[in-house]
């Protein structure tokens, strides 16, 4: 248990250096991040104008935000490279490793994570606060943090096993795009699911998006905050039908993959 | 050395031909291409359901309705899909310029800039013009007489987006490897162009203006098409072939400082 553990740290630990060493991708993000909070707290500041359709003040709907987006900001986007290794046949190097490949991935990812979850929660942190000068309770962050820091290792995973639909499609960005917009939608990114109609809501019970994203954010939210016991069983159950998924993917990719030449 | 658009005949067919053999190189895996543009439309329309939810809940944002929001989108979706269909290579140009792959063009006779440009197209684009269209005709705002000035519209918004593309990818000349940053930039352009206009005031409004055209691809051309205004069109009309000199302007500028890349390579 120990050298596995071992082992995988250390493609964690290689990845977080690389990362480190080139922190381009990462500061685009934190620009982005700060554009994305200051523009939804003016829509919020005219939504407020207008009449809020739900319970809720302008500036917990900005924290809530700062939590959806620091969350799926902070899973690494791991499809864009596996897609690339699988395009170009530098799959078949990885496949030789003396490791499981899935594992080796996403240690991989949960390496960039640690890099980039705590750059992107400062900025989260910071923008939020500028942007409504005020700050949720401390007990808000002690919840926040750890599911939403897990939620992210489930979105990786989720990545990773776009990443793998590669192996199929080639190009696995239309994909992703529709699966983006899905999580943006019934997760709950911008808006709280309370907001959308009644069958969206009712689709959205039925898929792993407001577990990863609206269900941690919402204990910024004075009303409504999911039960922590609840989102940590639901929660533990996505990341393992995931895993399992995952899992699945990979069996099937390797035994229908030929590589050709070396 | 001076590379510019002129309106030369043997330009034209090279354009066309350009044009032709992406087209034909991106339809040839036919599966692959119906599902860019099939999933490109489904991505617009599920990010839209965002706005139709919010809005069925506040029907007035500032006096913008969700038809207004709709031709917005419309438009900022078509104008972007037009840039990306007939000038994909700008979404590589910060790539292909830090990797020293502008040698191969550089000793063609068509101009680098052009031939770099239409070097790919990008499939999923003819699905952003499709619902880009389809979020005007939705929006009951746009009558058949506005037609031509939808046209202007959606060109200025491509050409525009395109001209943002080129400045931002170009600072590779001087920055070396920032096709990250300049794509990032680039899509800063196209979420504010997604929000509506009065959300933005002060200095903001005048960044988006200037440096991050948002409203040259977004705000200026839906209230073009919206109110049929020929002053409008006129300013529209200027801005994006201003864009598109200065745009022009810093690449001819950057690959003056153009250090090849001493590779051996084709383009196809």
């Amino acid at each position: 248990m120990t050298r596995t553990i071992v082992r995988y740290g250390a493609f964690a630990r290689a990845a977080a250096a690389q990362a480190r060493r080139e922190p381009g991708e990462l500061y685009g993000r934190v620009v982005f991040f700060a554009v994305i909070l200051g523009v939804f707290s003016s829509l919020w500041r005219a939504i407020a104008e207008a009449g809020m359709p739900i319970a809720a003040d302008p500036r917990e709907l900005v924290w809530y935000l700062a939590a959806t987006e620091w969350i799926l900001l902070s899973a690494p986007p791991l499809h864009v490279e596996l897609q690339e290794a699988i395009r170009a046949g530098d799959i078949a190097c990885r496949l030789a490793r003396p490791v499981s490949f899935v594992g080796a991935a996403f240690a991989e990812g949960l390496g960039l994570l640690a890099v980039r979850a705590p750059v992107l929660g400062a900025t989260a942190f910071a923008c939020a606060w500028a942007f409504t000068a005020r700050v949720p309770p401390p007990g808000a962050f002690l919840r926040v943090v750890p599911f939403g820091l897990a939620a992210a290792a489930v979105i990786t995973a989720l990545y990773l096993g776009i990443g793998l639909l590669a192996f199929w499609l080639q190009d696995v960005a239309p994909v992703f795009w529709v699966w983006q917009k899905l999580l943006f939608v019934l997760g709950g990114l911008m808006l709280p699911l309370q907001v959308y109609p009644a069958f969206i809501r009712r689709a959205a019970a039925f898929t792993p998006f407001p577990t990863v994203l609206a269900d941690p954010a919402s204990f910024m939210l004075r009303a409504g905050g999911t039960d922590a016991a609840t989102l940590a069983v639901t929660l533990a159950l996505w990341g393992a039908a995931t895993g399992a998924g995952v899992q699945w993917l990979f069996r099937r990719a390797a035994a229908a993959l030929t590589v050709n030449g070396g | 050395m001076r590379h510019r658009f002129g309106p030369d005949a043997r330009l034209a067919g090279f354009t066309r031909a350009l044009m032709a053999t992406n087209l034909k190189a991106a339809i040839m895996l036919r599966g692959a291409f119906a599902l860019q543009v099939l999933f490109m439309a489904l991505n617009n329309a599920t990010f839209f359901v965002f706005w139709w939810a919010l809005m069925q809940r506040v029907p007035s944002l500032r006096g913008w309705q969700l038809g207004d929001i709709e031709v917005l989108f419309g438009v900022v979706a078509a104008g972007f899909g037009l840039a990306v269909t007939l000038a994909g290579g700008v979404w590589e140009l910060g790539r292909i310029i830090d990797g020293g792959e502008l040698d191969t063009l550089l000793v063609q006779p068509p101009p680098v800039l052009l031939h770099a440009l239409g070097l790919r197209l990008k499939a999923s684009g003819f699905g952003d013009v499709l619902s880009g269209l389809a979020f005007i005709a939705l929006s009951n705002r746009v009558g058949w007489r506005a037609a031509p000035l939808l046209v202007l519209a959606v060109a200025a918004s491509a050409v525009t987006f395109v001209a943002c593309g080129i400045v931002f990818s170009s600072l590779a000349f001087w920055l070396g490897r920032i096709d990250t940053a300049a794509r990032q930039l680039w899509e800063l352009v196209v979420t504010f162009a997604l929000y509506p206009e009065p959300l933005f005031g002060g200095a903001m409004r005048l960044v988006l203006f200037t440096v991050l055209p948002a409203g040259f691809v977004g705000y200026l051309p839906a209230r073009v098409v919206q109110t049929r205004s020929l002053e409008a069109a006129l300013l529209l009309a200027a801005a994006a072939a201003g864009y598109l000199a200065i745009a022009v302007g810093v690449f001819n500028r950057g690959l003056r400082r153009y250090a090849s890349g001493s590779r051996f390579g084709t383009f196809g």
